[in-house]
């Protein structure tokens, strides 16, 4: 296996190409500019079409319209950006579009716009979380697929760090399994007289076919979120045998978390670690059977406390959960803080080791 | 074994460069190579940081380095940070005589007068390159050959004329600091 010194926005770039994407509009806003250079300058070659949109809300719904008409399509932003893609997410969502929305974001703060659905109605989005550049070009190919298999937006939580970051990486298809066709698509050849499709968030039909209407449709579409709840959590752990304290972190901060943690295993804490993989589905039973014999359950997070929700939810014991993150941005304001970094956290999970815990 | 290389100095000195160019060289002999860069938007005269991790298994270092093996210091200005990282003990290339080898008394120091050096084979704006290639005679990381190659990889097409000169470069701070004790073949694989 060759290895290639990519820069992630670039390895996210070609993996997204390698999965069949054919489809890229956005609006640059840094560190999403990266992708949608390099989306730029690869995607041509490949036969399919990058647009520079004129604000991210042209971006997401031509992305829209590109994946109604049945290609692999995505857009992207950092979360200020995908602030304004929301009435389009919600309604993709609803009218089962299927796509993939690169939230290459600042920092950890848009866990609640990724995991609770910003927009309107009864809805959820598949997040994927990666830890660190080659994870992140396996989730992108997984993320289109999961969008193809569930008729459905899929966020990809990115960061700064998995977007500048420039590491030996090897990018190839991955083949994830058989999907169902696209026979719902609207591409053209369902035309003549009742053969025309519809994608439509109210499915109210038409005069030959009047359609579910929006009460069983969106009952359908709960029920469809509920059935990928219980399907599609991903979540990984190490040392929860033995371990009394549980640190639970996701996406690059999960990386920091698991290296700290090894460390402090070293020195002979009886600590593990606890990753969501997808940010929703919440990997909660997973988390609840690891937290069932823990003191402390410490949550680290770049945020005010986010994903702390989640886990207090699920956890065994929620009196035994601990916030240890907080909010951390660079100067810049384009960048994580000093919070995101291992003597930082190293020192915060050993004061809270210091406090006890439940007994 | 992972060892990780933290460079730092100011916009102009060409530390971004470098540091892509023994990733690069690395990646190409087949080994796993990390490379993070840190700039603000000064061309010339700002911070500039980079680190660079290689292995020849995938790699545990993180983006941001809790500690490192060895430094390229190019100037002392926005030093600091970079250098109480550094674990004692491991090699530091230091760029005299702007920077003051006793800022670095646990570290194995190597001086080298980059500017002259690049001066005196004619490839002044190299001294970025005359540092790696002294780095890379103490360390051995890669093999010269290949830094020489990513070192041309790496020029844009507009940039191809100062190949040479760049070379040349890398084999000059190797030869300047071609000293007895400067081999740490053992500790560097």
């Amino acid at each position: 296996m060759t290895l290639e010194l990519l820069e992630g926005s670039e390895a996210i770039a070609a993996s997204a190409i390698a999965a069949g994407c054919r489809f890229f509009a956005g609006y640059p806003m840094s560190p999403f500019t990266g992708l949608l250079e390099n989306m730029s300058r690869q995607l041509p070659l490949a036969g399919g079409v990058c647009l520079n949109a004129e604000s991210e809300i042209e971006g997401v719904n031509m992305t829209l319209g590109a994946a109604a008409a049945g290609a692999r399509a995505a857009t992207g932003s950092c979360g200020q950006g995908i602030a304004l893609m929301q009435e389009a997410i919600a309604e993709a969502a609803l009218n089962e579009t299927p796509f993939v929305v690169f939230n290459m974001a600042r920092n950890q703060q848009d866990y609640f716009q990724a995991t609770r659905g910003g927009g309107w109605g009864d809805y959820r989005t598949i997040t994927l979380a990666p830890k660190d550049v080659p994870e992140a070009v396996e989730h992108v190919q997984l993320a289109f697929h999961l969008a193809d298999k569930h008729r459905a937006p899929v966020i990809f939580y990115g960061d700064p760090l998995l977007a500048q970051t420039r590491i030996g990486v090897s990018v190839r298809p991955l083949d994830f399994g058989p999907l169902p066709p696209k026979d719902w698509a609207l591409d053209g050849t369902g035309g003549g007289t009742g053969g025309s499709r519809q994608v439509w968030t109210w499915a109210m039909g038409k005069a030959t076919d009047p359609g579910p209407g929006p009460d069983r449709h969106w009952r359908a579409i709960a029920e469809k979120f509920a059935a990928i709840d219980a399907i599609e959590s991903r979540s990984e752990q190490a040392h929860v045998e033995d371990a009394e304290t549980l640190v639970v972190a996701f996406g690059s901060a999960a990386k920091f978390v698991e290296y700290v943690v090894e460390e402090l295993r070293a020195d002979g804490h009886r600590i593990g670690w606890f990753r969501p993989v997808t940010l929703w589905p919440f990997p909660g039973e997973a988390l609840a059977a690891a937290t069932a014999d823990v003191r402390r359950v410490l949550v680290f997070e770049l945020n005010a406390g986010q994903m702390l929700d989640d886990v207090r939810i699920h956890a065994a014991d929620r009196s035994a959960v601990r916030f240890i993150g907080g909010v951390s941005i660079a100067e810049s304001g384009l960048a994580y803080g000093e919070l995101m970094d291992a003597p930082v956290i190293r020192d915060r999970i050993r004061t809270a080791l210091s406090e006890g815990g439940r007994s | 074994m992972e060892r990780e290389l933290v460079v730092t100095g100011v916009g102009g000195q060409g530390i971004q460069l470098l540091a892509k160019t023994l990733a690069l060289a690395a990646t190409r002999e087949g080994r796993h190579a990390m490379l993070s860069a840190d700039y603000g938007g000064e061309m010339r005269g700002g911070p500039s940081k980079a680190s660079v991790v290689i292995g020849d298994r995938p790699l545990r270092a993180l983006p941001v380095l809790a500690s490192a093996w060895s430094a390229i210091v190019a100037h002392h200005r926005f030093s600091e940070p970079a250098l109480a990282r550094l674990r004692p003990g491991g090699p530091a290339i230091l760029n005299l005589p702007l920077v003051d080898p006793a800022s670095l008394p646990a570290m194995t120091v190597y001086g080298v007068d980059a500017a002259a050096v690049a001066k005196s084979v004619e490839a002044p704006q190299a001294i970025g390159f005359v540092l790696l290639g002294a780095y890379n005679a103490v360390t051995r990381l890669v093999d010269p050959a290949s830094l020489v190659a990513a070192m041309q990889e790496l020029l844009p097409p507009y940039r191809r004329q100062h190949a040479a000169a760049n070379a040349r470069a890398l084999a000059a701070g190797a030869a300047a600091l071609d000293v007895p004790g400067a081999d740490l073949t053992e500790v560097s694989r």
